[in-house]
């Protein structure tokens, strides 16, 4: 991916010196504070650390009014001078310095590009500063935590995953998108979905439908059920990115239909990865427990594919696919889930799952017919009003 | 033909009962069974002819009268001249090693018998293609005229065979033998040179052996061999001879030219008198090898080992056949006075209790006992408590000289050894003794290039790999395919083919390539002081430490094999009389008693091993953790520096700082209330020699050649000597209090038996 270029540094690319917005003075600050602080402990002798909010189920909570998953105050102590910390202090140093260049020079990059800017050799060994973007990915997470600021205030985005059609029409970057007239691609959603790149212009859509994959997606393009249906029709390639997450949260909280927000129903697979995608655009992820805020949807629906649905539909037994161990532990893990475990309707539908000792992908239905799904599935289930939510 | 056969047959059976009607014995039953059959078949052949007319079956080659006329007496040189395998001589490059090694043993034997500090001379010269004139010197006291040819010229002849006394030699075949092998492949006469006192004329014979009737014939001086004086006149005559005699007061001199095959590594002369020296630390060693290189091993120390005491036959080691002929032979006039005479252990009260258990008159004359009464002698024997026979026969070489030697001959870094306390099998006390040496470079880079130029030219190896391992003692297949990698040379390339450049090549990448783990460990096997080249598969030695867990002492071990690493393990066993497994003595015969010696000797020096390697591990650990901080902390100040315009360099000064506190801190363990205590070293013990290593690789990394390095690095007061010595009254505490233990764990296993005596 082609580095992009962020509309307001324009005028002083390639220069170190660019042109700051009040918002990357604040990133800088916080950054240049933190070496301070380095510089400080190595003053008094002291050994320098860093303290990380822990991104660990049992550091996150659900808040019970807002509906969402909110970051406890837990951290983790990351020492330069302790055997197993020593390396990850290095590197999140490195990130920091990474992201400050960044800043500096008023440039974005992937959090590939950016591993490819930390990645040397540590003079005097063979050793690397970072081994795999695997080793870096982390690291830059814990620096957003660390920091209390966004990637996108980093300059670092994730790669484009996910893509979108519907009756909308909005601006990124300047230009001007007509999202009923994307072809069969869609529009692919960026990581960085703040409005100061993305602003909304006109829609007509009715509510949102978010399906699990591509595949799925395409089959809901094709049958043209956005036009027919009047909704945004988006996907989030499996696990939804973060731009996908924070686009449609945006989408829900700043878009009305009679002066409702509008509501977004998921289409994902009846398995317990599927209900933890639901989960997660729902309350947020632990994760990213601190960006639950800006990302959760707690309004959100889930339409299926539900554990009853074999029976329902009709479905032939060759289609089922047998839960093996893993699944079955993460279904129970999932059912735990504080924003889980206290609501029957849930619990229900995970035990019945487990019960049936299958699980189920969308792309099933196709075993009815090719566009069962768009046809038959989501417009029943729609007008039903049959779908899970609080 | 059935009824020919079934006729004489059931003759025999009543031949033979009439002949043993008294006897119900199995063993005479057979004898005279044999007997039987013998006549048998000279019956049917006289009764077949008349009963029919025609000859029935293939006709009789020869008759009983016939071969009987063929049957003789077959001397033991006779014997030994067919099975000369048996005796060492299998090939010719072991023919040179077993006759240099029998001299060398005899010599040594006698020097210490004498009580005289060892100096041998040894020396190996080419006189044709394949042929040698081996010659060993030594400063001994001598032989009287008359024995020379008996000892030299007459197999199973010696003074060693009939006592019980710990020796290297023991049967009275070896120098004979080697005398016997060169007049068969040369024609030479053995020479022997014998002085007995100063200013005297040394005797000199020229000897062969009468294979025939295995006597001597002496050649030269009409039979009577020639008197040499000393002086100049005398060298002038050695000369003549082609004897070069070590002009010396007292001693003897043997020469014996033979076909062989001279070839450096493992199994060779070299290596045997290296091995020697390492076991014989009060040894002087000259040796001028074919090519008239001179070496010496000098001695490490000035004092001969304990002379060994001879002792008497403990009861509980003799057999019945023994039993009987010690009976009939003996001058006693009871059987009581026999008992007590002829072993060792036995008072009158135990010679009393054994006669009572045979129901045998303890006033009974020895030669009147038949073989019943022998038979419930022997039996009342094994069952009669007899303390277990004295041990103070043996001489064993001891820790610190075991060290010693070990410590002058292979470099390491880490030296421990062992004296078990004497042990008995079947009635033979026995002591093990196991010395270990840890670390250090490996043969392979050692070796001047000139040296392997040199031994890839000798080698018969049809491949490089085989040639390495063959070689170099210690390097395993994986360690030679790593060098031959490192040097680019395919595994199956010829030894001989390589061009100058490729054995340079080759020669760097023995000495760059490191071995530590693919090396296996060497082993060093002795009986007697006597090292053991041959069979290591065969013995008990090697079995064992084969059985041994090395795992638990931080080595790496496969099942059923030799741990790796660089480590060297010496054995040693000192008995009266060591089972071997063959006349040619390369193996230790696996006797249970000797096995569970050798494990406990080697589960002690495992355990010093371990802890050495424990802590090395730890050190290493520390500088680890060091050197991690230090990497990273460069990479910290630029980053912050960056970050906030910080000093850099200030900055990781500061850092370093704070990492050498912080590194120091975290070396300081902490008890339960927080306060640093005083981690204890873990005590070693007594016997161990620690050698700093990294001094030795700065010595090795020198541009000199390595061996004059390794001996510099050696001569060096670097050495940790940390404790060596003890006192004796140390020594008999130790002993005793091991004893006990040793009694008192019988049942359980050998390692816990070990734990207890660490606790102690």
């Amino acid at each position: 991916m082609a580095k992009k270029k962020r509309s307001r540094s324009e005028s002083s690319s390639g220069t170190p010196a660019a042109v700051l917005t009040p918002r990357d003075k604040k990133t800088i600050n916080t950054l240049i504070t933190l070496a301070d602080e380095i510089v400080e402990a190595a003053d008094k002798k002291k050994d320098p650390h860093l303290d990380i909010p822990a991104r660990t189920l049992t550091n996150v909570k659900y808040n019970n009014t807002a509906r969402i998953i909110e970051m406890g105050k837990g951290t983790n102590r990351r020492q330069l001078f302790n055997l197993t910390q020593a390396k990850a202090y290095m590197q999140t140093l490195l990130v920091a310095e990474g992201t400050k260049r960044l800043l500096d020079q008023g440039k974005t990059t992937s959090i590939r590009g950016l591993y490819y800017l930390l990645k040397h050799t540590i003079e005097g060994t063979k050793e690397e500063t970072f081994d795999d973007q695997a080793d870096c990915d982390p690291i830059i997470e814990d620096l957003e935590v660390t920091l209390t600021t966004l990637r996108e205030e980093l300059h670092v985005y994730a790669s484009n995953r996910g893509a979108m059609v519907g009756p909308l029409t909005l601006t990124d970057s300047g230009d001007e998108i007509d999202c009923s007239r994307m072809g069969s691609g869609g529009y692919s959603i960026p990581s960085i979905v703040e409005a100061d790149v993305i602003q909304f212009g006109s829609h007509r859509a009715e509510f949102i439908l978010h399906v699990e994959k591509d595949t799925v997606w395409r089959r809901f393009n094709e049958d043209k059920f956005w036009r027919k249906h009047n909704c945004i029709l988006i996907h989030g390639g499996g696990q939804p990115p973060r731009g996908v997450r924070r686009l449609l949260s945006r989408m829900h909280n700043e878009l009305t239909y009679r002066g409702q927000k509008l509501p977004v129903f998921c289409l994902l697979d009846n398995d317990p990865w599927g209900y933890y995608i639901y989960s997660v655009l729902k309350q947020g992820s632990i994760n990213l427990a601190y960006e639950s805020k800006r990302m959760a949807i707690p309004d959100a629906r889930y339409i299926g594919l539900r554990s009853k649905d074999f029976e329902e539909c009709k479905l032939t037994p060759s289609v089922q696919i047998r839960l093996n161990e893993q699944d079955i532990k993460r279904a129970k893990q999932i059912a735990g889930y504080p924003w889980f475990a206290k609501k029957k309707e849930w619990q229900r539908e995970i035990k019945q799952m487990l019960d049936n000792g299958f699980k189920l992908e969308v792309e099933s239905l196709i075993s009815k017919d090719i566009s069962y799904v768009t046809e038959t599935y989501v417009p029943e289930r729609l007008k039903a009003q049959d779908w899970l939510g609080d | 033909m059935p009824s020919t056969k079934t006729r004489p047959a059931s003759r025999r059976r009543r031949d033979s009962s009439a002949d043993s009607d008294a006897s119900t014995d199995s063993a005479e039953d057979k004898a005279g069974e044999d007997a039987a059959s013998a006549n048998g078949a000279a019956e049917e052949h006289d009764d077949s002819a008349p009963s029919n007319g025609k000859p029935a079956g293939p006709k009789r080659r020869t008759t009983a009268h016939e071969m009987a006329t063929r049957q003789r007496d077959i001397s033991v040189s006779e014997f030994f001249a067919k099975n000369r395998h048996l005796l060492g001589f299998d090939n010719p490059r072991k023919a040179l090693l077993t006759t240099i090694k029998e001299a060398v043993d005899n010599s040594l034997d006698a020097c210490e018998e004498a009580g005289i500090l060892p100096e041998i001379w040894v020396r190996i010269e080419p006189t044709a293609d394949n042929r040698f004139r081996a010659a060993v010197q030594d400063n001994g006291p001598g032989i009287v005229k008359k024995q020379i040819p008996l000892i030299f010229g007459k197999l199973l002849y010696g003074s060693k065979f009939h006592r019980l006394r710990m020796s290297r030699g023991q049967q009275g075949i070896g120098i004979s033998a080697a005398g016997m092998y060169g007049v068969l492949t040369t024609g030479q006469p053995i020479k022997i040179v014998s002085r007995i006192s100063k200013g005297k004329p040394a005797h000199y014979y020229e000897i062969k052996i009468d294979t025939k009737i295995n006597q001597p014939e002496i050649l030269n001086g009409r039979g009577e061999g020639v008197d040499i004086p000393p002086g100049a006149k005398g060298q002038a005559e050695f000369d003549r001879h082609g004897i070069v005699w070590v002009e010396a007061d007292h001693g003897t001199r043997v020469t014996i030219e033979l076909e062989a095959i001279y070839k450096r590594g493992r199994g060779s002369v070299d290596e045997y008198l290296e091995q020697t020296a390492i076991a014989n630390p009060h040894v002087t060693i000259h040796y001028t090898d074919p090519e008239g290189n001179e070496s010496t091993y000098a001695r490490s120390a000035e004092e001969l080992p304990v002379e060994p005491k001879e002792i008497k036959p403990h009861p509980y080691g003799i057999e019945l056949g023994n039993l009987i002929t010690m009976l009939s032979d003996t001058k006693e006039s009871t059987v009581t006075a026999f008992l007590t005479q002829g072993f060792s252990r036995v008072s009158h009260t135990v010679a009393r209790k054994v006669c009572e258990g045979a129901k045998v008159s303890p006033r009974a004359r020895p030669a009147t006992i038949g073989r019943q009464e022998a038979d419930s002698l022997f039996k009342a024997i094994q069952e009669t408590k007899i303390l277990p026979p004295a041990t103070d026969c043996l001489s064993p070489i001891g820790e610190p000289l075991l060290l010693k030697g070990l410590y002058h001959v292979v470099p390491a870094e880490f030296y421990t050894a062992a004296t078990r306390p004497p042990a008995v099998y079947r009635g033979n006390p026995f002591q093990i003794e196991v010395a270990l040496a840890y670390g250090g470079a490996a043969t392979t880079q050692k070796v001047p290039l000139e040296l392997l130029t040199e031994l890839l030219r000798e080698s018969d190896a049809r491949t490089l790999r085989q040639f390495l391992i063959n070689t170099f003692a210690g390097l395993g297949s994986e360690a030679a395919d790593a060098i031959l990698k490192e040097a680019d040379q395919g595994t199956r390339s010829s030894p001989k083919g390589l061009k100058p450049k490729e054995i340079q090549k080759l020669h760097e990448a023995m000495r760059s390539t490191s071995l530590e783990s693919s090396q296996t460990m060497n082993v060093l096997r002795y009986a007697n002081r006597v090292p053991l080249q041959f069979q290591p598969g065969a013995c008990a030695i090697t079995q064992t430490i084969m059985g041994t867990n090395w795992r638990s002492y931080g080595l790496t071990q496969s099942r059923g094999s030799l741990p790796s690493g660089p480590i060297t393990v010496l054995v040693h066993m000192a008995s009266v009389w060591v089972p071997f497994t063959s006349e040619s003595k390369e193996a230790v015969a696996a006797y249970p008693e000797i096995e569970k010696e050798i494990r406990l000797a080697l589960q002690t020096v495992g355990r010093k091993l371990g802890m050495y390697l424990n802590r090395r591990l730890k050190v290493r650990q520390e500088g680890d953790r060091r050197n991690i901080f230090l990497r990273y902390l460069r990479e910290v100040a630029t980053a912050v520096s960056t970050i906030n315009q910080s000093d850099r360099d200030k900055l990781y000064e500061q850092l370093l700082l704070v990492a050498k506190r912080k590194t120091a801190q975290a070396d300081v363990k902490l008890d339960k209330h927080g306060k640093p205590i005083e981690a204890p070293e873990e005590d070693l013990g007594e016997h161990v020699i620690i050698v700093d290593p990294t001094q030795m690789a700065d010595a090795l990394r020198g541009g000199s050649p390595p061996q004059e390095t390794m001996d510099a690095v050696l001569t060096d007061a670097r050495r940790t000597l940390v404790k060596s010595k003890e006192t004796l009254r140390e020594i008999t505490e130790r002993r005793q209090l091991a004893d006990e233990q040793t009694a008192s764990a019988k049942h359980s296993r050998g390692t816990s038996d070990l734990k207890n005596r660490n606790k102690n």
